[in-house]
């Protein structure tokens, strides 16, 4: 229990990370060509990784309640 | 997991369970809660993303391609990082509160409400400059400088940031709801449900956010 608390804080950790590196990489990008393309697929992979992780959007099939 | 059990005939619970005998069991009322809130933001979806093409077929100057307003980039960066923070602690606290753990539930999702409401200000009042205010500290402008009546850069700014905030301020509310009642030891590891529901929430309006920041801020050439 208390590993399987400490592995979904772990998680929690890494995606916030991600994102922070993922939101400079966007403003770096900004300043250097400001790609359409690249901003957006770099959009898309943070809000992927929210749904994912965050949202748990995997629990609409699941079964069980929390 | 079912919360509503039948009681034996004859017992002083029968009438009250005759009472609740139309309830669903509380697994299935959650999966169906989780299910119509998925709706919503599909609904959602389509005002959000609505707002995205406005911006993308107005801001388009022909021969000049997108364009954007000019803004100051570092505000829109600290707001962008306050909200994705205030994601991590509502997750931080979901998590917390999955595992039985209400003292961090109630520290993260308190935390989550403060940022929440400092992104607000951000926007509404820095961002919007409610007060007609100049501050330029560290290099960083930080109160814009950007009206309702400048063009279509500044209505649909408005237009998108001030949907956006209506989202933020009722989450900030829902998000001080579910942290009182959780003070109060209303939710347990089985039910909460309230805790769940305005985490998907708000981590919905931070996916908003997420396409809003580079529409406003980063694509195109500053005009």
């Amino acid at each position: 229990m208390d590993e399987q608390k400490k592995a979904a804080f772990r998680q929690g950790n890494i995606v916030v990370l991600l994102l922070a590196v993922l939101t400079i990489a966007e403003f770096a990008i900004a300043i250097v060509n400001g790609s359409t393309v690249f901003l957006f697929i770099i959009a898309l992979i943070k809000a992927a990784v929210i749904v994912q992780v965050f949202m748990h959007v995997s629990r609409l099939w699941r079964e069980e309640s929390h | 997991m079912s919360a509503y059990t039948k009681a034996q005939p004859g017992s002083h619970h029968e009438a009250h369970d005759e009472d609740r005998a139309h309830e669903l069991p509380y697994a299935t009322q959650v999966r169906a809660n989780r299910l119509g809130l998925w709706l919503f933001f599909i609904s959602e979806f389509f005002l959000f993303g609505a707002l995205l093409i406005t911006r993308f077929y107005l801001w388009n100057v022909p021969g000049v391609g997108q364009t954007r307003p000019e803004l100051s980039q570092e505000l829109g960066l600290i707001t962008t990082s306050i909200l994705l923070l205030s994601s991590f602690f509502v997750y931080r606290g979901e998590t917390a509160m999955t595992f039985g753990d209400r003292k961090t539930f109630t520290q993260s999702y308190l935390l989550a409400a403060l940022l929440g409401l400092l992104f607000f200000v951000g926007v509404v009042v820095m961002e919007w400059n409610l007060f007609g205010l100049t501050l330029n500290m560290f290099g960083i402008e930080w109160f814009g400088h950007l009206k309702p009546s400048d063009g279509v850069h500044g209505g649909v700014f408005y237009m998108m940031t001030g949907m956006h905030a209506l989202h933020v301020i009722s989450g900030v509310g829902l998000l001080l709801i579910a942290w009182n009642r959780g003070r109060k030891g209303m939710y347990s590891v089985e039910r909460h449900w309230g805790v769940e529901g305005i985490a998907l929430y708000w981590h919905y309006v931070d996916v908003v956010w997420i396409f809003f920041y580079p529409a406003l801020y980063l694509i195109g050439k500053a005009v």
